[in-house]
Protein backbone atom coordinates (compact mmCIF):
# COMPACT_ATOMS: atom_id res chain seq x y z
CA UNK A 1 0.00 0.00 0.00
CA UNK A 2 1.37 3.07 -1.13
CA UNK A 3 0.81 6.13 1.29
CA UNK A 4 0.80 9.91 1.21
CA UNK A 5 3.48 10.55 3.83
CA UNK A 6 3.04 14.79 3.46
CA UNK A 7 -0.36 13.28 4.69
CA UNK A 8 0.62 12.55 7.87
CA UNK A 9 3.77 14.86 7.94
CA UNK A 10 2.35 17.72 9.23
CA UNK A 11 0.78 15.73 12.24
CA UNK A 12 3.97 13.95 12.95
CA UNK A 13 6.11 16.98 12.76
CA UNK A 14 3.94 18.70 15.45
CA UNK A 15 3.89 15.76 17.78
CA UNK A 16 8.06 15.94 17.78
CA UNK A 17 7.87 19.63 18.85
CA UNK A 18 7.38 18.55 21.90
CA UNK A 19 10.37 15.87 21.47
CA UNK A 20 12.33 17.82 20.46
CA UNK A 21 11.90 20.81 23.35
CA UNK A 22 12.91 17.72 25.75
CA UNK A 23 15.75 16.80 23.51
CA UNK A 24 17.61 20.49 23.75
CA UNK A 25 20.09 19.73 21.66
CA UNK A 26 23.11 21.34 22.89
CA UNK A 27 25.32 21.36 20.27
CA UNK A 28 22.30 23.58 18.41
CA UNK A 29 22.29 26.77 20.77
CA UNK A 30 23.91 29.98 20.88
CA UNK A 31 25.44 31.38 23.59
CA UNK A 32 23.78 27.95 25.55
CA UNK A 33 20.19 28.76 24.40
CA UNK A 34 18.36 27.23 21.89
CA UNK A 35 15.83 28.09 18.89
CA UNK A 36 12.14 28.83 19.84
CA UNK A 37 11.52 25.49 18.06
CA UNK A 38 7.56 25.64 17.60
CA UNK A 39 8.20 28.72 15.62
CA UNK A 40 9.55 26.42 12.52
CA UNK A 41 6.67 24.46 12.63
CA UNK A 42 4.09 27.14 12.68
CA UNK A 43 5.52 29.43 10.46
CA UNK A 44 5.33 26.79 7.48
CA UNK A 45 2.10 25.66 8.54
CA UNK A 46 0.13 29.17 8.75
CA UNK A 47 1.59 30.43 4.96
CA UNK A 48 -0.53 27.51 3.77
CA UNK A 49 -3.13 27.63 5.88
CA UNK A 50 -4.22 31.08 6.76
CA UNK A 51 -4.50 33.32 9.58
CA UNK A 52 -7.58 31.67 11.84
CA UNK A 53 -6.71 28.10 11.29
CA UNK A 54 -3.34 29.21 12.58
CA UNK A 55 -4.40 31.21 15.03
CA UNK A 56 -6.36 27.92 16.87
CA UNK A 57 -3.26 25.57 16.18
CA UNK A 58 -0.96 28.61 17.79
CA UNK A 59 -3.69 27.94 20.95
CA UNK A 60 -3.14 24.26 20.75
CA UNK A 61 0.47 24.52 20.77
CA UNK A 62 0.94 26.86 23.11
CA UNK A 63 -1.36 24.64 25.36
CA UNK A 64 0.71 21.71 25.07
CA UNK A 65 3.77 23.68 25.56
CA UNK A 66 2.33 25.39 28.64
CA UNK A 67 2.09 21.81 29.89
CA UNK A 68 5.43 20.84 29.01
CA UNK A 69 7.06 24.01 31.15
CA UNK A 70 4.26 23.76 33.83
CA UNK A 71 5.30 27.28 35.21
CA UNK A 72 3.17 30.56 36.33
CA UNK A 73 3.35 32.27 32.70
CA UNK A 74 1.94 31.06 29.57
CA UNK A 75 3.38 31.02 25.86
CA UNK A 76 -0.50 30.85 24.53
CA UNK A 77 -1.16 34.69 23.94
CA UNK A 78 2.23 34.74 21.71
CA UNK A 79 1.70 31.58 19.70
CA UNK A 80 -1.70 32.88 18.63
CA UNK A 81 -0.95 36.25 17.75
CA UNK A 82 1.91 34.57 15.62
CA UNK A 83 -0.06 31.95 13.98
CA UNK A 84 -2.76 34.73 12.92
CA UNK A 85 -0.12 37.24 11.56
CA UNK A 86 1.84 34.04 9.64
CA UNK A 87 -1.16 33.22 8.41
CA UNK A 88 -1.59 37.11 6.72
CA UNK A 89 1.93 37.28 5.80
CA UNK A 90 0.99 33.97 3.75
CA UNK A 91 -2.09 35.56 2.30
CA UNK A 92 0.03 38.29 0.56
CA UNK A 93 0.66 38.07 -2.82
CA UNK A 94 4.44 40.04 -1.76
CA UNK A 95 6.03 36.67 0.13
CA UNK A 96 7.96 34.95 -2.04
CA UNK A 97 9.11 32.30 -0.32
CA UNK A 98 12.45 32.99 0.06
CA UNK A 99 15.14 31.69 2.62
CA UNK A 100 15.49 35.73 3.76
CA UNK A 101 11.40 36.45 4.35
CA UNK A 102 11.70 33.19 6.14
CA UNK A 103 14.08 33.79 8.41
CA UNK A 104 12.62 37.44 9.13
CA UNK A 105 9.51 36.14 9.18
CA UNK A 106 10.25 33.87 12.17
CA UNK A 107 12.60 36.35 13.75
CA UNK A 108 9.74 38.55 13.71
CA UNK A 109 7.69 35.76 15.50
CA UNK A 110 10.18 34.83 17.86
CA UNK A 111 10.50 38.44 18.73
CA UNK A 112 6.74 38.46 19.46
CA UNK A 113 6.36 35.09 21.94
CA UNK A 114 9.65 36.02 23.71
CA UNK A 115 8.55 39.86 24.85
CA UNK A 116 4.93 38.57 26.05
CA UNK A 117 6.80 35.95 27.99
CA UNK A 118 9.15 38.00 29.37
CA UNK A 119 6.84 40.56 30.26
CA UNK A 120 4.95 38.41 32.36
CA UNK A 121 7.70 37.21 34.49
CA UNK A 122 8.39 41.34 35.13
CA UNK A 123 5.05 41.64 36.22
CA UNK A 124 4.94 39.03 38.45
CA UNK A 125 8.86 40.16 40.04
CA UNK A 126 7.24 43.62 40.06
CA UNK A 127 4.30 42.36 41.58
CA UNK A 128 6.28 40.60 44.30
CA UNK A 129 8.29 43.63 45.03
CA UNK A 130 10.95 41.28 43.80
CA UNK A 131 14.34 43.06 42.37
CA UNK A 132 14.69 42.66 38.54
CA UNK A 133 17.95 40.85 38.37
CA UNK A 134 16.37 38.78 36.26
CA UNK A 135 16.10 41.55 33.81
CA UNK A 136 19.25 41.30 31.99
CA UNK A 137 19.53 37.97 31.43
CA UNK A 138 15.86 38.05 29.89
CA UNK A 139 17.53 40.88 27.34
CA UNK A 140 20.33 38.21 26.25
CA UNK A 141 18.20 34.93 25.93
CA UNK A 142 15.81 36.79 23.58
CA UNK A 143 18.19 38.23 21.66
CA UNK A 144 20.46 34.53 21.34
CA UNK A 145 16.88 32.95 20.62
CA UNK A 146 15.51 35.24 18.17
CA UNK A 147 19.19 35.29 16.26
CA UNK A 148 19.20 31.82 16.40
CA UNK A 149 15.68 31.35 15.06
CA UNK A 150 16.34 33.44 12.09
CA UNK A 151 19.22 31.43 10.92
CA UNK A 152 17.43 28.34 11.61
CA UNK A 153 14.32 29.19 9.79
CA UNK A 154 15.59 29.26 6.15
CA UNK A 155 16.54 25.49 6.44
CA UNK A 156 13.54 24.42 8.53
CA UNK A 157 10.74 26.13 7.64
CA UNK A 158 11.26 26.27 3.59
CA UNK A 159 12.01 22.27 4.14
CA UNK A 160 8.55 21.97 6.03
CA UNK A 161 6.57 24.10 4.11
CA UNK A 162 7.95 22.37 0.86
CA UNK A 163 6.61 18.67 2.64
CA UNK A 164 3.13 20.35 3.89
CA UNK A 165 2.53 21.76 0.51
CA UNK A 166 -0.29 19.40 -1.26
CA UNK A 167 1.74 20.28 -4.19
CA UNK A 168 4.63 18.28 -3.69
CA UNK A 169 3.47 14.79 -2.72
CA UNK A 170 6.45 12.28 -1.73
CA UNK A 171 4.95 8.69 -1.78
CA UNK A 172 6.18 5.53 0.49
CA UNK B 1 80.20 23.07 73.50
CA UNK B 2 78.82 25.23 70.31
CA UNK B 3 81.53 24.09 68.13
CA UNK B 4 80.58 20.69 69.56
CA UNK B 5 77.00 20.74 68.55
CA UNK B 6 77.86 22.19 65.16
CA UNK B 7 80.25 19.54 64.73
CA UNK B 8 77.47 17.28 64.85
CA UNK B 9 75.25 18.73 62.51
CA UNK B 10 78.01 17.74 59.91
CA UNK B 11 77.13 14.24 60.38
CA UNK B 12 73.04 14.98 61.16
CA UNK B 13 73.48 15.99 57.26
CA UNK B 14 75.39 13.84 55.99
CA UNK B 15 73.28 10.88 57.20
CA UNK B 16 70.12 12.98 55.38
CA UNK B 17 72.08 12.38 52.25
CA UNK B 18 73.00 8.82 52.98
CA UNK B 19 69.96 7.89 54.41
CA UNK B 20 67.69 9.27 51.24
CA UNK B 21 67.29 6.75 48.61
CA UNK B 22 65.90 4.47 51.46
CA UNK B 23 63.26 6.87 52.85
CA UNK B 24 59.80 5.25 53.17
CA UNK B 25 58.37 5.68 49.34
CA UNK B 26 55.18 5.93 47.48
CA UNK B 27 53.88 3.35 48.67
CA UNK B 28 54.14 3.72 52.43
CA UNK B 29 52.94 7.62 51.55
CA UNK B 30 50.06 5.90 49.83
CA UNK B 31 49.42 3.09 52.99
CA UNK B 32 49.45 6.11 55.67
CA UNK B 33 47.00 7.98 53.33
CA UNK B 34 44.62 5.27 53.04
CA UNK B 35 44.72 4.95 56.72
CA UNK B 36 44.13 8.50 57.08
CA UNK B 37 40.89 8.53 55.14
CA UNK B 38 39.65 5.84 56.93
CA UNK B 39 40.05 7.07 60.32
CA UNK B 40 38.34 10.43 58.52
CA UNK B 41 35.60 8.01 57.35
CA UNK B 42 35.24 6.41 60.81
CA UNK B 43 34.86 9.45 62.28
CA UNK B 44 32.92 11.42 59.69
CA UNK B 45 30.43 8.06 60.05
CA UNK B 46 29.94 8.55 63.89
CA UNK B 47 29.74 12.14 63.68
CA UNK B 48 26.78 11.86 61.45
CA UNK B 49 24.76 9.22 63.64
CA UNK B 50 25.59 11.61 66.68
CA UNK B 51 24.46 14.53 64.41
CA UNK B 52 21.37 12.01 63.38
CA UNK B 53 20.58 10.96 67.02
CA UNK B 54 20.56 14.92 68.51
CA UNK B 55 18.07 15.97 65.63
CA UNK B 56 15.87 13.16 66.35
CA UNK B 57 16.66 14.83 69.98
CA UNK B 58 15.41 18.00 68.84
CA UNK B 59 12.78 16.66 66.67
CA UNK B 60 14.41 18.47 63.92
CA UNK B 61 14.37 17.90 60.17
CA UNK B 62 16.40 14.26 59.77
CA UNK B 63 17.57 12.18 56.23
CA UNK B 64 18.69 8.50 56.15
CA UNK B 65 20.08 6.83 53.98
CA UNK B 66 16.79 4.96 53.70
CA UNK B 67 15.01 8.66 51.66
CA UNK B 68 17.66 8.50 49.04
CA UNK B 69 17.18 8.18 45.55
CA UNK B 70 19.06 7.59 42.98
CA UNK B 71 17.90 9.01 39.67
CA UNK B 72 19.35 9.65 35.65
CA UNK B 73 19.08 13.06 33.86
CA UNK B 74 16.71 12.81 30.82
CA UNK B 75 16.50 15.95 29.83
CA UNK B 76 18.41 18.83 30.44
CA UNK B 77 16.51 22.55 29.89
CA UNK B 78 19.06 24.60 32.04
CA UNK B 79 19.36 27.60 29.16
CA UNK B 80 16.31 29.37 28.10
CA UNK B 81 13.46 30.69 30.09
CA UNK B 82 13.36 27.19 31.92
CA UNK B 83 15.80 26.42 34.09
CA UNK B 84 15.14 22.35 34.61
CA UNK B 85 15.95 19.36 34.61
CA UNK B 86 13.86 16.44 33.88
CA UNK B 87 14.52 13.15 36.07
CA UNK B 88 14.02 9.41 35.10
CA UNK B 89 11.73 8.58 38.37
CA UNK B 90 8.45 10.01 39.13
CA UNK B 91 5.46 9.67 41.75
CA UNK B 92 5.54 5.55 41.23
CA UNK B 93 9.00 5.82 43.04
CA UNK B 94 7.72 8.44 46.00
CA UNK B 95 9.03 10.99 44.66
CA UNK B 96 6.61 13.95 45.53
CA UNK B 97 6.90 17.78 45.10
CA UNK B 98 9.19 19.92 47.39
CA UNK B 99 11.74 17.05 47.53
CA UNK B 100 15.56 18.29 47.77
CA UNK B 101 17.95 17.20 44.26
CA UNK B 102 21.20 16.87 45.21
CA UNK B 103 23.93 16.22 42.65
CA UNK B 104 27.78 16.17 42.82
CA UNK B 105 28.99 19.18 44.58
CA UNK B 106 25.71 19.55 46.25
CA UNK B 107 22.13 21.20 46.00
CA UNK B 108 21.03 22.04 42.56
CA UNK B 109 17.40 22.65 43.22
CA UNK B 110 13.93 20.97 44.24
CA UNK B 111 11.09 18.82 42.55
CA UNK B 112 9.11 21.37 41.16
CA UNK B 113 5.94 18.93 39.87
CA UNK B 114 5.89 15.05 39.02
CA UNK B 115 4.57 12.70 36.31
CA UNK B 116 3.85 8.87 37.08
CA UNK B 117 7.37 8.02 35.50
CA UNK B 118 9.73 11.58 35.32
CA UNK B 119 9.62 14.63 37.82
CA UNK B 120 10.65 18.23 36.80
CA UNK B 121 12.87 19.78 38.82
CA UNK B 122 13.45 23.67 39.60
CA UNK B 123 17.00 24.85 39.39
CA UNK B 124 18.47 26.90 41.74
CA UNK B 125 19.31 29.06 38.99
CA UNK B 126 15.51 29.91 37.68
CA UNK B 127 14.12 32.89 37.89
CA UNK B 128 11.34 31.64 40.28
CA UNK B 129 13.68 29.75 43.05
CA UNK B 130 14.06 31.29 46.29
CA UNK B 131 15.52 29.18 48.86
CA UNK B 132 16.28 29.69 52.53
CA UNK B 133 20.36 29.40 53.28
CA UNK B 134 22.53 29.57 55.77
CA UNK B 135 26.38 31.26 55.71
CA UNK B 136 28.42 28.69 58.20
CA UNK B 137 30.86 30.74 58.66
CA UNK B 138 29.63 33.85 59.86
CA UNK B 139 26.12 31.72 61.21
CA UNK B 140 23.64 33.75 59.14
CA UNK B 141 20.54 33.02 57.67
CA UNK B 142 19.69 34.32 53.78
CA UNK B 143 17.97 33.93 51.36
CA UNK B 144 18.93 32.39 47.50
CA UNK B 145 17.52 33.97 44.31
CA UNK B 146 17.60 32.86 41.08
CA UNK B 147 18.31 35.08 38.28
CA UNK B 148 18.62 33.39 35.47
CA UNK B 149 22.41 32.89 35.48
CA UNK B 150 24.80 30.57 36.77
CA UNK B 151 25.30 32.71 39.47
CA UNK B 152 22.32 33.58 42.19
CA UNK B 153 22.02 36.35 44.36
CA UNK B 154 21.68 35.60 48.16
CA UNK B 155 19.84 38.16 50.32
CA UNK B 156 20.53 39.68 53.83
CA UNK B 157 18.37 41.37 55.52
CA UNK B 158 20.31 43.73 57.22
CA UNK B 159 23.57 45.90 56.17
CA UNK B 160 27.83 45.76 57.76
CA UNK B 161 26.96 41.44 58.05
CA UNK B 162 30.69 39.70 58.78
CA UNK B 163 30.35 37.45 55.41
CA UNK B 164 33.47 37.32 53.26
CA UNK B 165 34.37 36.05 49.77
CA UNK B 166 34.67 32.29 49.66
CA UNK B 167 32.10 32.12 52.64
CA UNK B 168 30.61 28.42 52.35
CA UNK B 169 26.90 28.64 51.89
CA UNK B 170 24.94 25.29 53.05
CA UNK B 171 21.31 24.89 53.56
CA UNK B 172 19.71 25.42 56.93
CA UNK B 173 20.47 23.33 59.90
CA UNK B 174 16.78 24.05 61.09
CA UNK B 175 15.07 23.88 57.34
CA UNK B 176 12.44 21.41 57.80
CA UNK B 177 12.03 21.98 53.78
CA UNK B 178 15.31 20.79 52.58
CA UNK B 179 17.75 18.46 53.73
CA UNK B 180 20.32 20.04 56.80
CA UNK B 181 23.62 21.19 55.71
CA UNK B 182 23.55 19.96 52.12
CA UNK B 183 26.46 22.50 50.79
CA UNK B 184 25.01 24.82 47.96
CA UNK B 185 27.98 27.30 47.13
CA UNK B 186 30.48 29.97 47.76
CA UNK B 187 30.03 33.34 48.09
CA UNK B 188 31.93 34.98 45.22
CA UNK B 189 31.39 38.27 45.30
CA UNK B 190 29.92 40.83 47.81
CA UNK B 191 28.01 44.29 46.92
CA UNK B 192 28.64 46.42 49.60
CA UNK B 193 26.95 49.60 48.03
CA UNK B 194 23.15 48.19 47.97
CA UNK B 195 20.86 49.21 50.48
CA UNK B 196 19.06 48.47 52.70
CA UNK B 197 20.30 44.97 52.13
CA UNK B 198 23.54 42.94 51.56
CA UNK B 199 23.56 41.30 47.81
CA UNK B 200 26.40 38.24 47.73
CA UNK B 201 26.75 36.96 43.95
CA UNK B 202 27.44 32.64 45.01
CA UNK B 203 28.86 30.09 43.05
CA UNK B 204 27.04 27.25 43.21
CA UNK B 205 29.28 24.14 43.92
CA UNK B 206 26.57 21.72 41.73
CA UNK B 207 26.57 21.93 38.27
CA UNK B 208 23.37 21.01 36.64
CA UNK B 209 24.16 21.46 33.07
CA UNK B 210 26.87 19.07 33.26
CA UNK B 211 25.48 16.30 35.88
CA UNK B 212 23.75 12.80 34.65
CA UNK B 213 23.26 11.88 37.92
CA UNK B 214 21.33 12.93 40.86
CA UNK B 215 20.09 12.11 44.32
CA UNK B 216 16.62 13.01 44.59
CA UNK B 217 15.83 13.53 48.86
CA UNK B 218 12.55 12.28 49.65
CA UNK B 219 11.06 14.69 52.47
CA UNK B 220 9.06 12.84 55.02
CA UNK B 221 7.55 14.31 57.78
Amino acid sequence: MRLHFNQYLPTISFLLIPLLIYWNPSWLSLMGYQAYWPIFWLLPWALIHGPFKSMLLGLLLGFILDTINADLYTQIPGLMICGFWFGKVGSLNRFNYSPIQFGVTAAIGCLICDVIYFSQIVIKLLLENSPLWFFFHGVQIIFAQVLLTSLLAPFFCKWLYFFFNKKYKLKI
Amino acid sequence: MSVRLSKTFIFRDLYYHLSKPFWPGEYQQEILRKSINQELNIKLNQLERDNLRLRRLLDLQNFSEANKLNSSVISRNTGSWWKKILLNKGSQNGVSIGDAVIGPGGLIGIIENTSKLTSSVQLLTSPSSKVGVWNQRANLHGLLIGVGTKTPKLLFYSKNLDIQIGDYILSSPASTILPPNIPIGIIQSIDNESQPNTIATVQLTGKPEAIDWVQIFRIRF
